[in-house]
């Protein structure tokens, strides 16, 4: 029933918005334009290498793959915040009372919206990678497949069940988009997606380690960019599978939470 | 005729600036802040402590400036004008459509192209709070004028605000289009953001970068501005805004060109308020 639930909507979401240019620009012209944008940030000093420090180990990186790495994960970060706003646009389309009257578990819907999300991510990869053959020369030095993989794995579904959590919260919003838009900003600059963690300025360091992309970035791009083990990210990666167990407990209440309170107060459909 | 043209202008200006002022947004104020705050402080920490004040030569060289963040900061104060056109003239009829007044307008015996001007005088005139405001934002990050050229800061200002105001046109066409909020004005910005030349000169910038940005108004009136502010006035400046000025007939041109075509299609096909 859960699976059927989680399938449905990515169907849903997949025939309405696949196509669509709106999800063509989110997911494909605004991801490589912002991509190029950080790479371009980086041409008034001619960068050879990035240096990413972690755990008192430095780690040379190529700057074009710092960059469209970190837009990679970012991009699916992004779409993940705007996922958050599924509630909002069901509110909007006068279903959002249909949809919770389903004798559907929410859990599965919020699960089946993230995921549509990551489905519409094909977009990104596809011009990501064909950018990266066509335009970019990069290097990637992959030592370790597995540390890569789990890093991959890890920082996605950290992300997901995040996205989830903000979608649960959003029930209780009618600015969803605003706030997903709003996020957008503080979590770049935060999140160590244009310039090396260690140089962020100490106050903010530890708002940073809150969020799942800061990690993702730092596995993802050391093991792929930087020929990091499993070991070299062992740390981050921990963190990450933390996150994860603690996002989806968090989602699972949060949704429980926010729709009987909606429900306690009559303000579901109310726009 | 010109008469009636201005008072057009006028009349919608007012409108838009009573209705932006009555129903002040912070939320949306504060966001137009967002990405420059962003910029000029990631540039900032790239600059002094990643690099830590060591430039390209290049840098320096093909661009004639030594000042990177005054360079940032003044490319980041000229884009509020992008967010001006994109989405403030860019969606005028889409909100028009939304509202259920776009039959009310366009039965109006009014120059649509009056009708758009105002909206982008409006726009403009707002734009300019956030164009200083910007400025102030750079200051605390090291924003300095060496030197200040009246005649080519205001023509470059005045050059792009109407360059920009004739893609908004083409923008609101597009946008009436594709019945989409966002997508035509989000793009649009973002690709003034990557290559007019925001954050690094686009002479450093890779072959195929450099052909979009010629197209850009803003790549132009970027290269005047920051001339102006940062004392480097010379005869390639005139050179630059005579390109300005052509391209500023060019896009208006396009702009009245689409949008007419735009409201035909639209209304022969009784489309204009299906939403």
């Amino acid at each position: 029933m859960i699976l059927r639930v989680i399938f449905a909507e990515i169907k849903k979401n997949f025939r309405q918005f696949f196509f669509s240019s709106r999800v063509l620009s989110w997911t494909l012209v605004l991801p490589l334009c912002n991509a190029l944008y950080l790479y371009f940030l980086y041409l008034p000093f001619d960068p050879k290498l990035i240096n990413l420090e972690f755990s008192n180990a430095v780690f040379a990186l190529d700057p074009v793959g710092f960059t469209i790495v970190g837009q990679l994960l970012y991009s699916f970060f992004t779409m993940m915040i705007l996922s958050g706003a599924i509630f909002d646009s069901e509110r909007q389309q006068g279903t959002l009372e249909s949809v919770l009257l389903s004798p559907a578990n929410r859990v599965a819907i919020l699960l089946g919206g993230a995921l549509a999300n990551a489905v519409n991510y094909v977009w990104v990869l596809i011009g990501v990678l064909v950018s990266w053959v066509a335009f970019l020369n990069v290097n990637p030095r992959v030592n370790d497949f597995s540390a890569l993989f789990a890093s991959i794995v890890l920082s996605y579904a950290s992300i997901v069940v995040l996205g989830m959590c903000i979608e649960a919260f959003f029930i209780h919003s009618r600015r969803g988009i605003m706030y997903g838009t709003m996020l957008q900003e503080p979590v770049m600059f935060l999140s160590g997606l244009i310039f090396p963690l260690q140089v962020m300025p100490k106050p903010l360091l530890s708002i940073s380690y809150l969020l799942p992309l800061t990690f993702g970035l730092i596995s993802v791009r050391l093991t792929l960019l930087g020929g990091a083990s499993m070991f070299d990210v062992a740390v981050p990666l921990c963190i990450l599978l933390s996150m994860v167990v603690i996002f989806a407990v968090l989602a699972v209440w949060l949704i429980g939470y926010a729709e009987h309170n909606a429900k306690v107060r009559a303000t579901l459909a109310e726009f | 005729m010109a008469f009636h043209f201005i008072r057009v202008v006028v009349a919608t200006a007012k409108m838009n600036l009573t209705v932006t002022w009555r129903f002040f947004n912070w939320t949306g104020f504060a966001l137009r802040f967002f990405m420059p705050i962003m910029t000029i402080g990631s540039a900032w920490i790239l600059f002094n402590h990643v690099y830590r004040g060591a430039l390209s030569p290049q840098f320096g060289s093909t661009s004639g400036y030594s000042d990177y963040i005054s360079f940032i900061t003044i490319g980041n104060a000229f884009y509020v004008f992008v967010f001006a056109a994109a989405f403030v003239v860019g969606r005028v009829m889409f909100w028009d459509r939304a509202m259920g007044t776009i039959e009310a307008i366009l039965i109006c015996p009014m120059s649509r192209l009056a009708y758009m001007a105002g909206v982008m005088l409006a726009a403009a005139i707002n734009s300019i709070f956030d164009f200083v405001a910007v400025f102030f934002i750079g200051i605390p990050f090291g924003f300095r004028v060496a030197s200040f050229n009246a005649f080519f800061f205001f023509s470059s200002m005045l050059l792009t605000a109407l360059a920009l105001f004739g893609i908004g046109l083409a923008t609101n066409a597009i946008t009436l289009i594709l019945r989409d909020r966002t997508t035509a004005s989000n793009t649009l910005m973002n690709l003034f953001m990557v290559f007019s030349g925001i954050v690094c000169p686009v002479s450093l910038m890779p072959y195929w970068a450099r052909m979009i940005s010629r197209t850009l108004p803003l790549t132009y009136g970027l290269n005047v501005m920051r001339a102006s502010v940062l004392g480097i006035a010379t005869a390639d400046q005139m050179h630059e805004l005579l390109i300005l000025l052509i391209l500023v007939v060019v896009y208006i041109g396009i702009g009245i060109l689409a949008l007419r075509l735009v409201e035909r299609h639209l209304k022969k096909r009784a489309l204009l308020s299906v939403f």
